[in-house]
């Protein structure tokens, strides 16, 4: 019965030949995900900074941040990977030898931190003016209001955009192709120049980016639905 | 309601027009189709010196070019080129946008499974380039795990890296003249092309050097779609008669087999 | 600054401004079709009807869902390997429609938000006093909604200049690809040429983005439709 579906999807979508790539393309959906995964750790853990120094209010510091979050949102990804790609070597001549998925992965990094920086400085700047205060009135020292006071709170807020951001990030990961780095979207591509078929090649990449995309999108629900028994502010919409 | 339903009667009446003039087009065979029209319409490659490029008056120029306006002429009707990357050819091929691609396409199986290709007009020999300062001197020293070999996306090359060298990565770019910029700037080992792309590239940049030995030969060959049968044998039979006439000798005497090209269009 | 950046710079600008111009037209007319496409879309998705609401709700998720340089793909690629005439797309036919496309994922959600935060009494009152469904709409609702949807459509806009940088993979003579010939004609000056790339990109999009952050500021409707702004512009800001 299987059998007689199978044939009748061939002509429009020959799974076969998409099985024989099954090998390019758990490559291609290793190299997307991994590069995706270092970037967003590193965009958080930078971005987290950024926030900081964005919130400490001196101007010799924001001055800076803000100018460089402004260049990040006011020119294009693509733009943005060419030339940490071909400008990075040559201003660090060392980095010349960094393979280009190590690249990718500062490209990607350098333009997503803003981003993470607003998400988490939102996410701080929403926990109540009282809660700081009274971490203050208690002695705690900043570290202290932080981790135990404000972090914590403003986790709960922080969470589903957080998620969002991330899953903007993996659809980021498909421009790496265009730096030969081999991605999902190179495998797609791979399949398309050798055999001629473009519904097997880009339509099977776009189904396993939808079903990244639904993974993400089911543990923000989940995220979101455990959270909101613990926060008192609704859900964003 | 009245107005929907006059709406809906409306872009039903168009949609027969679109289907009914689809129709009557079939009817014709390409090659009478190009008659009719007057227009020969050929696609080519955007940066391929030296088949196809842009030359230093901002004209289009090449092998190809040449061929093409050869056929024109002869058909007495006027050339219209496209221009495409290597990979967007055969797609913009079969979506109709023009008749034949004049490019150094090899016809390989996959390729004529789903195209029709004239008989070749010429074989190439793919070799390996690399940098100056490197130690290597044959296409067989490349075959190193963990070298980066670059090579036209979409292209033979890349299947020559993966048949000849398999113990290195296949990095695939764009277009032709990208995989030298890669190359000389360092970012990949060596890179496969054909011999004579690759002497271009070695006059381009000063840091280039052949590798020695002939990885493989292939056909080059001109593409049309499937349904085109007339159209391939017009092609057959044109690359037929001028070779005989000797007249294929001298444009690939002056693009491919020396660089007195470079002299008067670089 | 050397003379060698200068005789660079004014041989490469006109190139870059041409592309420019190019990248001009392409995000016109992708705001165009993504507008009227999206306002189409989330005015019915707004009103929250029972099967199309879920059904463009779907669609957005599909594109959401799926990066764009594969959304560029498929029209490119896929759809005329379909064989249908009206779908022989070339480059610029589907970066037109992929680009319009895109931005209708956007203005729809902006939309449907816009219509959604306006309060239920409304509604009510407009049918009390007699109106058809669309004529609440385009007296009552709509004009209250354009307050809350400008604000959005600037930063929609900026997205889709951006995304005009990746249909330079299919050929197109845009900015980017424009970068990319040049950097082909002066291989020892990459890194100059693409920040002059970056330079116009910028000079182009910053004040955009400048207006639209003022306008947000000013026309902040509380807190909840605040923080759909703010969501929807992060989930926007690609």
């Amino acid at each position: 019965m299987l059998e007689l579906l199978g044939q009748q999807i061939v002509p429009i979508y020959n799974y076969r030949i998409v099985l024989q790539y099954a090998d390019e393309f758990s490559r291609g959906i290793g190299n997307t995900l991994s590069a995706a995964a270092a970037s967003l750790v590193l965009s958080i853990a930078f971005g987290f900074l950024l926030a900081l120094i964005r919130l400490s209010g001196r101007s010799w510091l924001t001055y800076p941040a803000a100018a460089y979050t402004h260049s990040i949102r006011a020119t294009p990804l693509l733009l943005q990977i060419y030339i940490v790609y071909f400008g990075l070597p040559l201003l660090i001549p060392a980095t010349g030898r960094w393979s280009e998925v190590v690249l990718g992965v500062i490209a990607l990094t350098l333009h997503t931190t803003p981003y993470m920086a607003e998400i988490i400085r939102s996410g701080i700047v929403s926990v109540p003016r009282g809660q700081r205060e009274g971490a203050i009135a208690v002695g705690m020292t900043p570290i202290q209001q932080y981790r135990h006071i404000i972090l914590p709170q403003a986790f709960t807020n922080t969470l589903p955009p957080l998620l969002g951001q991330s899953a903007i990030l993996v659809k980021d990961t498909s421009l790496l192709s265009l730096i030969t780095v081999f991605d999902l979207v190179s495998a797609g591509m791979l399949l398309n120049s050798e055999r001629i078929r473009p519904n097997e090649g880009f339509l099977s990449v776009a189904v396993i980016y939808l079903a990244i995309y639904c993974v993400m999108l089911m543990l923000s629900r989940v995220a979101e639905h455990y959270l909101a028994g613990t926060s008192r502010k609704a859900r964003t919409a | 309601m009245k107005r929907y339903l006059r709406l809906l009667t409306a872009a039903l009446g168009l949609a027969a027009m679109v289907v009914g003039q689809s129709v009557a087009h079939a009817a014709d065979t390409i090659m009478d189709e190009i008659l009719q029209r007057g227009e020969l319409r050929v696609g080519v490659q955007t940066q391929g010196a030296p088949v196809s490029f842009v030359n230093k008056d901002g004209e289009r120029a090449g092998l190809a070019i040449d061929i093409a306006r050869m056929m024109a002429d002869d058909l007495g009707v006027k050339l219209v080129l496209q221009d495409y990357d290597w990979k967007g050819l055969i797609p913009a091929l079969l979506a109709g946008k023009f008749d034949l691609i004049a490019a150094d396409m090899t016809p390989t199986a996959e390729r004529t499974a789903a195209l029709l290709f004239s008989r070749p007009f010429f074989y190439q020999e793919t070799v390996a380039f690399t940098t100056t300062d490197k130690p290597y001197t044959t296409w067989q020293d490349l075959n190193v795990a963990g070298l980066n070999i670059g090579a036209v996306q979409g292209g033979t090359y890349v299947t020559a890296v993966k048949e000849f060298l398999p113990e290195t990565n296949v990095k695939e770019f764009a277009s032709g003249p990208t995989v030298a910029q890669a190359l000389s700037a360092g970012r990949i080992d060596g890179a496969l092309s054909d011999l004579g792309n690759v002497r271009g590239y070695a006059q381009e940049y000063d840091n280039l050097k052949l590798l020695d030995g002939v990885i493989t030969r292939e056909p080059l060959a001109f593409a049309t779609r499937k349904e085109n049968v007339h159209l391939k044998f017009w092609m057959d039979n044109y690359v037929e008669l001028i070779s005989a006439n000797h007249k294929l000798d001298r444009l690939l005497d002056y693009w491919w087999n020396t660089t007195a090209w470079q002299a008067d269009h670089k | 600054m050397s003379q060698h950046h200068i005789d660079v710079f004014f041989s490469v600008m006109p190139f870059l401004l041409q592309g420019f111009a190019e990248t001009l037209k392409l995000s016109l007319v992708g705001v165009l079709w993504g507008s009227v496409l999206g306002a189409l879309l989330g005015i019915i998705r707004g009103q929250q009807i029972a099967f199309f609401s879920p059904l463009i709700g779907a669609y957005i998720h599909i594109l959401r869902g799926t990066p764009f340089l594969v959304q560029l793909y498929i029209a490119y690629f896929v759809l005329p390997n379909t064989g249908l005439a009206w779908l022989m797309w070339d480059s610029q036919t589907a970066a037109f429609a992929s680009l319009g496309i895109y931005t209708s994922s956007y203005v729809t959600e902006i939309v449907s938000a816009a219509i959604r935060a306006i309060p239920r009494g409304q509604w009510e009152a407009s049918f009390a006093v007699g109106f058809t469904r669309m004529q609440s709409l385009r007296h009552v609702i709509l004009p209250q909604s354009v307050g809350l949807i400008m604000p959005s459509l600037g930063g929609v806009y900026v997205n889709l200049i951006k995304a005009t940088s990746i249909v330079s993979v299919v050929g197109i003579a845009e900015l980017t690809r424009q970068g990319e010939i040049s950097i082909l004609r002066f291989p020892a000056d990459i890194l100059y040429i693409y920040l002059l790339v970056a330079l116009l990109y910028f000079a182009f999009c910053f004040p955009v983005l400048m207006t639209v952050d003022w306008l947000e500021r000013r026309t902040k409707v509380g807190a909840k439709y605040g923080t759909a702004v703010l969501s929807g512009r992060l989930e926007a800001a690609e």
